[in-house]
């Protein structure tokens, strides 16, 4: 394709979305999003439409449905669908969509008040200012701002063991589901070890690396941090748990220890937490987190 | 990620069969499935079987006893042959299979050789349980894993065949029938019957057909007699009704036929002669192991396939029971449990399952559950180490685990009061936060909680003591020992 053919199509795609209201005529994007009243569309629907189960087998007449059923089982990918010709049917289509809506709620969507106060949890941020800046520039999720830096220095507990942080990073539905199984399962576990835990708390508009900030603030050993995986089509609940021992801003990814895929259809998060008691033994045990932690437990 | 390594599990099966005893000695391969970020998974990814001893004839002593010196005798010098000692020995099975299991002291020469053999090596029998591992030593269960049907085995030793059906990898049902190559010895030379087992002398009067020791015999009546054991199991297979012989020979319950058999595989001694070695130069060469063990195997060749039966090759016939003992008893854990090394191994531990399904939310019902079990299972005065099975593999909440922990603390008190060790399996993974739930109310006990391990109520538990980093027990699930009715 030439650029002359590139220009043309970029010039037409513009103009049709200053027809649509996306962009004014200045090229800048509107404030007002437009109702999406494509011409020749039919009229949205109203009524609710009731997606079909993603465990459902979608093949119509299975030779042998027993074996589907198993290799169903196997695996929560799209598989055994069905089509129609050639196309994937309606049903599989919505599912999609739905899931990949479920994945941009995730991404976008606070954290309710009400589930904070369940959790016991207050609330600091990074000195990122909206979702927007937070998305464009991941540098910043990396660092506490002064007010919050001030609330941690007066709310925490100086210097325990462990500290526990949870952080929204990409996913706050899989902060809601899966902290309030995992947290009490990990501090339970390393109250029956005998190690100390610190006071917990939430960052907003956090990234894995805030827990350099934290860690040599509040002056613990091993720094717990509960982050929001980039959600998928799968799951838009999948949580990691990234451990470090005294971590720094000189910290490299190495020195972090991950578990990840913690949710219910992956590694369940009550179990999750029991582990993850053992594993920070071994962290403070070995004074080391990461491959350096792998290499001296192997 | 950190606690785990690769495992090497040495593993022995020992069969001591109506015709021959064997050993193999098996290398299991314990590793870590997980990808590297995810919580490990410890799995049993290599079987090689490292040693095959060679095929003896079970010694016996003449008064209905196994002959317990020459037994022990004939492995001492098979270690030796081997090069491994007992203490190398991690785990296996012994397994006293066929006409062997009903001498009056199988159950103490399994025990003793088990013992012989190495600190976790659990001792077998059961007509049941022998149809399952001859089974898997088969290749039957791999192959309805493989191809996503229905397979019977019918492993057909000296004393007994042993029917053992497999769907989609797993046993489903099975039984055990009194029929078998060595139930009549007869001299190659002279065609003269050697001896003639109890049986046997069934299967002769059913037929109208007298026949006494040191008699000679017409080949034709020999056939005949292969025709009837092979009738027999046809008649077991195939789901018509039994005839009165048939039952008479059934040691176990018949098969349920509430599934279709799409495929039929033999394995035992008999089964070299099913699939093979039917061209012999003269009659007397059927008879040359002293037995009919061949000839019953030239009619089952004949027989299931003319009855509709889709007869397929095992990868294993003769050896199929000891492999299966050796290689596919032993299981391991999940790798995220709790577990007190101390006490352990611990060997033939009853299972009980207070709750039918997933248990209760409310750890009330749960404790008053545990101890409807243990009151099942003891007298007040006597109890006794007991596993408490919990099934159900769904989410649960922390709330929900603690709750179970709050009930089996309660409910497990009198146990944990004799000196018992808290004994729990858990269907889900949960075993760890469980564990660490249990210690947290009970900080002196000890704790075996693992998971991931389907039990029944009246199974038996061995449980290993950790490997791998102290991620995964080795565990040998044994249902329905020493069932099997006596003829």
């Amino acid at each position: 394709m030439n650029t002359q053919t590139e220009k043309d199509i970029a010039a037409n795609v513009i103009k049709e979305l200053i027809a649509l209201g996306f962009l004014d005529s200045t090229g800048k994007t509107t404030n007002v999003p437009p109702t999406l009243a494509l011409p020749g569309s039919p009229a949205v629907d109203s009524e609710p439409v009731e997606l079909l189960s993603a465990e459902l087998i979608g093949v119509d007449n299975p030779h042998n449905l027993d074996a589907l059923k198993i290799m169903r089982k196997a695996t929560p990918a799209r598989i055994l669908m069905g089509r129609c010709g050639c196309r994937q049917k309606t049903a599989s289509l919505l599912r999609f969509l739905a899931d990949h809506a479920a994945a941009v709620d995730a991404v976008f969507k606070d954290l309710p008040e009400t589930f904070l106060e369940q959790q016991k949890l207050f609330q600091v941020k990074t000195v990122v200012r909206d979702k927007d800046e937070y998305l464009m520039k991941p540098e910043l999720g990396k660092r506490l701002d002064e007010a919050s830096r001030a609330i941690l220095l007066e709310k925490c507990k100086k210097n325990p063991q462990v500290q526990i942080i949870v952080v929204d990073g990409l996913s706050t539905t899989s902060i809601e589901a899966n902290i309030g199984d995992v947290m009490p399962a990990l501090v339970q576990g390393l109250m029956t070890m005998g190690v100390s835990v610190g006071t917990p708390f939430y960052v907003k508009y956090g990234r894995v690396g805030i827990m350099d900030d934290i860690a040599p603030l509040l002056g613990c050993e091993v720094i717990v941090e509960f982050i929001g995986e980039r959600p998928g089509l799968i799951t838009a609940e999948s949580m990691s748990a990234y451990l470090a021992y005294k971590p720094t801003h000189a910290t490299i990814e190495a020195e972090r220890t991950v578990i990840s895929n913690i949710h219910r259809g992956g590694t369940g998060p009550v179990e999750a937490g029991a582990h993850l008691a053992t594993v920070v033994k071994q962290m403070l045990d070995h004074k080391a987190g990461g491959v350096k932690l792998a290499e001296q437990v192997k | 990620m950190a606690d785990f390594h690769t495992s090497i599990i040495r593993s022995i099966g020992i069969d001591i069969g109506t015709t021959t005893t064997q050993f193999v000695l098996s290398r299991l391969t314990v590793k870590n499935m997980a990808p590297g970020t995810l919580v490990p998974r410890m799995e049993i990814t290599d079987k090689d079987v490292i040693y095959r001893s060679k095929i003896h004839f079970t010694p016996i002593a003449t008064n209905n006893r196994i002959d317990a010196a020459g037994l022990l005798a004939l492995l001492h010098d098979e270690f030796e042959e081997a090069g491994v000692r007992p203490g190398e020995i991690d785990t296996g099975a012994v397994i006293i299979t066929g006409e062997t299991a009903k001498k009056e002291n199988a159950r103490a020469i399994s025990a003793q050789v088990a013992s012989l053999a190495g600190d976790f090596v659990v001792a077998t029998a059961g007509g049941k349980l022998e149809s399952i591992i001859a089974g898997k030593g088969s290749g039957a269960a791999d192959y309805s894993r493989n191809y996503l049907c229905t397979v019977a085995n019918i492993d057909i030793g000296g004393g007994t065949a042993n029917i053992g059906i497999f769907h989609h990898g797993s046993a489903i049902d099975s039984c055990c029938i009194n029929v078998g190559g060595r139930l009549l010895q007869v001299d190659p030379e002279s065609v003269r019957i050697i001896a003639i087992s109890q049986p046997m002398a069934a299967i002769l009067a059913g037929m109208d057909l007298a026949l006494s020791v040191n008699q000679r015999v017409e080949f034709a009546d020999l056939d005949r007699i292969c025709q009837v054991m092979a009738t027999i199991i046809g008649e077991c297979l195939g789901g018509n009704s039994l005839s009165e012989l048939a039952q008479q020979l059934l040691m176990t319950e018949p098969l349920r036929h509430d599934y279709q058999i799409e495929a039929v595989m033999i394995s035992g001694g008999v089964a070299d002669y099913v699939y093979g070695d039917q061209g012999w130069p003269d009659p007397n060469h059927g008879l040359r192991h002293g037995d009919i063990g061949p000839l019953l195997g030239r009619e089952i060749a004949r027989l299931l396939p003319a009855e509709g039966h889709n007869l397929i090759r095992p990868t294993e016939t003769i050896r199929a029971t000891v492999i299966g003992a050796g290689a596919r008893t032993v299981d391991v854990s999940g790798s995220t449990i709790m577990v007190d090394d101390a006490r352990l191994p611990l060997k033939n531990i009853p299972v009980a399952l207070p709750f039918v399904e997933a248990f209760p939310a409310d750890s009330e019902a749960i404790r008053e559950a545990v101890t409807r079990s243990i009151g099942s299972f003891f007298a007040e005065h006597e109890l006794a180490p007991l596993a408490i099975g919990v099934p159900g593999s769904g989410y649960r909440s922390f709330a929900d685990v603690q709750a179970l922990a709050t009930g089996l603390s309660q409910g497990l008190a009198p146990l944990h009061n004799a000196g018992f060790p808290l004994i729990v399996i858990v269907e889900a993974d949960l075993a760890k936060v469980l564990g660490q739930s249990l210690r947290a109310r009970n900080p002196a006990a000890a704790i075996i909680c693992i998971d991931q391990l389907q039990v029944k109520e009246g199974d038996y538990i061995d449980i290993g003591r950790s490997i791998a980093g102290g991620t995964v027990v080795p565990v040998v699930i044994k249902s329905l020992i020493f069932e099997t009715r006596q003829v």
